[in-house]
């Protein structure tokens, strides 16, 4: 509650909060404060279904004593709220158990300038709702246009921008800004017994980096309906490619077992592997929160810890694991500027992109599975196994032959990292966590 | 009366209401929400945290000809909140709205007697014992057991909600949760389990089965057993469903295309069959929000409508859709209570609460004595469904039946179809009708809301199972 806060308000709660929580007895203090405001439209078949605009604040703490931690946070940021959140978490850490990790990061380097990072869109502000609605309005009509098009989920179009504030008891108090927009279509093909769907979409930290409405709704008409008339294969084993955005979902994964959390809780089959050869030398991963203007980039992480560019993987070696300040002093290791609040998160986490184009390494696989969309869940990182529903385009000498849905790929990203053949060209990186297209010698594909 | 409206009148309401419809809005509707949240979590045999959060906030929504405004804010002050309401008034797009009818006494729903003990005020020592036990229980169970983590949670949301129709209704809804992950190994295998229990309970729900130590040996059980299991076998084979986590499966497959958004957009592949056959005799299907303590529970749904029992299909013919107030009212169709929100910061939509399949005639042994070659599965990891009715679901354990007797333990496997035709291949279902864990969460259109599901055990003549074979 309370009245409208400026910057410069904010910023002084913050810092008021940290001392607060040092005179109620903390040791230690961290004070993470967001804002942001939000504009999101949904049209389908030429009309409005929801128009969001909205303003939020939230914010969140942390306190530690004797090596005992306690969190609390709160989206109503009036003083005496704010004030028992305070008391009451000092409180509590008394009963939390001593943990010799824990604790804000040790010395905090200074971050790089965040003007120069090119996260923010000044002009973004500018752009008329009337504007952002007609831009959905129309890629949805030009994505209607195609005949085969039977049905639509829809176009939105969404804004953010938003400010993040850290301070804490090492006199830290920094700040920065963000804005991301996103444009999106979903569509169905075929008929009401046999449909398929699928979508496209584009991304950016500024509003001109949005592709134009044509190409979103052509690339969704075109993956939509390569999907019709799929037909079911045999249960076989056979080589595998993913298209980018398959590629990232195999990212994902792997992120989430080299992620420090993972790791030093042994909930990851790359625990105790670094220095080892992991992938053959076609496998490069890097996580950079320094690329200018990229959806993953920052200034410094939810600690305060500056990010930067770390090698994840080199030409097939595991090198580092990602960590936050209580990962990293678990396994020994230094924060790589990877906290997101609640544990470790990606910045622009990407495998190294090769030479060949997409189409050159279609057209030299003899006989092969083209996945292009997974369902479900099915990844376990314990052991690095796979099980995932998908949707994939049958390659028969070098060209796509036929659709092929109802079928599990399974496989484990041990041998698959071991197992890549050709790594493409086609790296987005504004998509985030990000990969190219990539073909894997051989997986098992479960049909009939 | 006065706490349970924000601090605000009824005059104050009102007054909101109006400025929401000044636009041309043809309704409009406040969502006040005040949450808190308090969570332990042990890890390596200490409490490595404890968490307090605090939500307050409001949701403006505003119709016009089937199109929604929607705005929110945390900060409800006048100014706050005419902020919000305008923000959402705009999607009218100018003209006289009605005005709007003055509101009702507050609609409560139905009192529930566990609602009153509720976990948020139990000292956190307490909770904190409960936690260990679990813990303890987990180590003892079996000496490769490697690693556990342990998380007690607990939410306390109140609700108001208003509307220019003159509706004005709140709820109360205590949400507890303890989770336990338990990590077992042996030479180079490790495997996980996971179980958990709670519900719209207090922390008196936390006994027999679950119990902390219960849940705890149920986790470790699980993992334990996994460190023999096989491979899964792959290709197209009857499947067993074992009762109660394999709710899931009706959740993912027929639940969420029996949304009414999806059918008003006629995106379901269900959206013409309302009243025609879609699945074998055998199959009824229930969503009940009334269940007394369930997780997906509740006594009047996020936009004040006071739910009942709903049937989906009876006897394998499709009968009922889970509707939201626009949904049910471009479809000319009943109100039935699932409009549901994350929270104040979204518009409401047409959700599960307790899914389930209903009870059917045969013995869960003679089900599975009726399989010569096939898998039966037990526990699961999630699932996900197109609305093209393409869906799968991720079998963390289960065992094989070979012959009519289960045999070897089996991991991780998934399971997929397109949702008609396993109905119709529902040839055996059992009489053992039981509920999954009280820890599910469903997601749709980016916003989580707790649900519980539940099934007999039962047959699918045939599925395409996507083992880990060959790897």
């Amino acid at each position: 509650m309370g009245p409208e806060l400026s910057l410069g308000d904010l910023r002084l709660t913050a810092a008021r909060l940290v001392d607060k929580a040092l005179a109620a007895g903390a040791e230690e203090a961290e004070v993470h404060v967001t804002e942001g405001t939000e504009f999101t439209v949904d049209v389908r078949l030429g009309r409005i279904e929801n128009l969001i605009q909205a303003g939020s604040r939230s914010l969140g703490l942390r306190v530690f004593l004797d090596r005992r931690a306690a969190h609390a946070s709160s989206s109503d940021l009036s003083e005496d709220v704010l004030d028992g959140l305070v008391r009451r978490a000092v409180d509590r850490v008394r009963l939390a158990g001593s943990d010799p990790f824990s604790g804000l990061p040790e010395s905090l380097e200074e971050p790089p300038d965040s003007d120069a990072l090119g996260i923010f869109d000044p002009d973004l502000s500018s752009v008329e709702p009337r504007t952002k609605i007609e831009t959905a309005l129309l890629t949805e009509r030009l994505a209607l246009e195609d005949r085969r098009i039977t049905n639509s989920h829809g176009s939105s179009l969404g804004t953010n921008a938003s400010t993040v504030i850290l301070a804490n008891s090492k006199g830290f108090l920094r700040d920065f800004h963000l804005t991301h927009c996103s444009l999106s279509v979903g569509l169905q093909a075929g008929e009401t017994d046999d449909r398929v769907e699928d979508f496209w979409f584009s991304s950016g930290v500024r509003w001109t980096e949005l592709a134009p409405p044509e190409l979103v709704a052509r690339r969704a008409v075109e993956r939509t309906v390569r999907l019709l008339r799929p037909k079911k294969i045999k249960t076989q084993r056979l080589p595998v490619l993913f298209e980018p955005l398959m590629t990232s979902w195999l990212l994902e994964f792997l992120f989430s077992c080299v992620s420090g959390t993972a790791v030093y809780q042994k909930a990851s089959f790359l625990a105790g592997r670094r220095g080892e050869r992991v992938g053959n030398s076609l496998v490069t991963v890097l996580d950079d929160g320094l690329l200018p203007g990229m959806p993953g980039t920052r200034p410094f992480d939810a600690e305060g810890v500056p990010c930067r560019r770390t090698t994840v993987i080199d030409k097939g070696v595991l090198k580092n694991f990602l960590c936050d300040a209580y990962s990293a002093r678990k396994l020994g290791l230094r924060s790589t500027g990877n906290a997101d609040g609640g544990g470790v998160g990606p910045n622009n986490f990407h495998l190294r992109p090769g030479s060949r184009n997409a189409a050159d390494i279609i057209a030299s696989t003899d006989r092969g599975l083209l996945v292009v969309k997974t369902l479900g869940h099915g990844l376990n990182p314990v052991t690095g196994d796979i099980s995932r529903g998908a949707f994939g385009l049958w390659v028969e000498k070098g060209e796509i032959a036929f659709p092929v849905s109802e079928i599990t790929i399974s496989g484990n990203l041990g041998r698959i990292l071991a197992d890549i053949q050709d790594v493409g060209c086609d790296l987005d990186l504004a998509a985030g966590l990000s990969g190219p297209t990539i073909k894997v010698g051989e997986m098992t594909v479960a049909g009939t | 009366m006065e706490a349970d409206l924000f601090g605000l009148t009824k005059g104050d309401l009102e007054r909101a209401l109006n400025f929401g419809l000044s636009r041309g809005g043809e309704f409009a509707e406040l969502y006040f929400e005040s949450r808190t949240h308090a969570s332990i979590r042990l890890e390596d045999d200490i409490i490595k945290d404890t968490a307090e959060s605090v939500v307050l906030g409001l949701g403006v929504r505003v119709i016009k000809d089937g199109q929604t405004g929607y705005g929110y804010t945390s900060d409800l002050s006048p100014d706050g909140i005419r902020a919000a309401a305008s923000s959402a008034a705009s999607v009218a797009g100018g003209g006289v709205g009605p005005r709007a009818s003055l509101l009702s006494d507050v609609i409560r729903g139905r009192e529930q007697e566990s609602l009153k003990a509720f976990s948020h005020a139990a000292p956190l020592a307490v909770k904190i014992g409960l936690v260990r036990e679990a813990n303890e229980a987990a180590r003892r169970f079996d000496r490769t057991v490697d690693k556990v983590k342990v998380s007690l949670s607990d939410f306390y949301q109140t609700v108001l909600i208003a509307n220019s129709e003159g509706l004005l209704a709140v709820d109360q809804r205590p949400l507890l949760r303890l989770g336990c992950l338990v990590l077992a190994a042996k030479g180079d295998r490790r495997e996980a389990g996971f179980s958990g229990g709670g519900g719209r309970v207090g922390l008196e729900g936390l006994a027999g089965a679950m119990s902390p130590a219960a849940i705890a040996v149920d986790a470790a059980r699980e993992a334990v057993d996994l460190l023999e299991a096989r491979e899964a076998p792959a290709g197209e084979m009857p499947v067993v469903l074992a009762g109660g986590h394999s709710g899931v499966l009706i959740h993912e497959a027929v639940g969420h295309l029996l949304e009414a958004d999806f059918v008003r957009k006629k995106t379901s592949v269900f959206w013409n069959k309302l009243g025609r056959r879609v699945g074998s005799g055998q199959v009824t299907i229930f969503d009940d929000p009334t269940i007394p303590f369930y997780r997906g529970s509740y006594r009047v749904d996020d936009e004040g409508t006071v739910p009942a029992k709903t049937p989906l299909v009876e006897k394998g013919v499709l009968t009922g859709l889970l509707q939201d107030r626009l949904s049910a009212r471009l479809l000319g169709r009943p109100l039935t209570g699932h409009g549901r929100r994350q929270d104040f910061t979204c518009y409401p939509l047409p959700r599960m609460s307790n899914i389930y399949i209903d009870r059917g005639e045969f013995d869960p042994e003679e089900i599975i004595r009726s399989v010569k070659k096939g898998l039966y599965a037990q526990r699961f990891t999630g699932g996900q469904v197109e609305d093209s009715g393409k869906f799968t679901f991720s079998v963390s354990s289960g065992r094989l039946i070979e012959n009519g007797r289960l045999t070897s333990r089996v991991k991780q496997a998934t399971l997929i179809g397109s949702n008609l035709d396993i109905l119709m291949k529902m040839t055996m279902v059992g009489s053992d009708l039981a509920f999954s864990l009280q820890t599910g969460t469903c997601s749709k259109e980016g916003q989580d809301v707790p649900v519980t599901d539940g099934c007999p055990t039962l047959k699918i003549s045939s599925l395409t199972v996507g083992g880990s074979l060959g790897a």
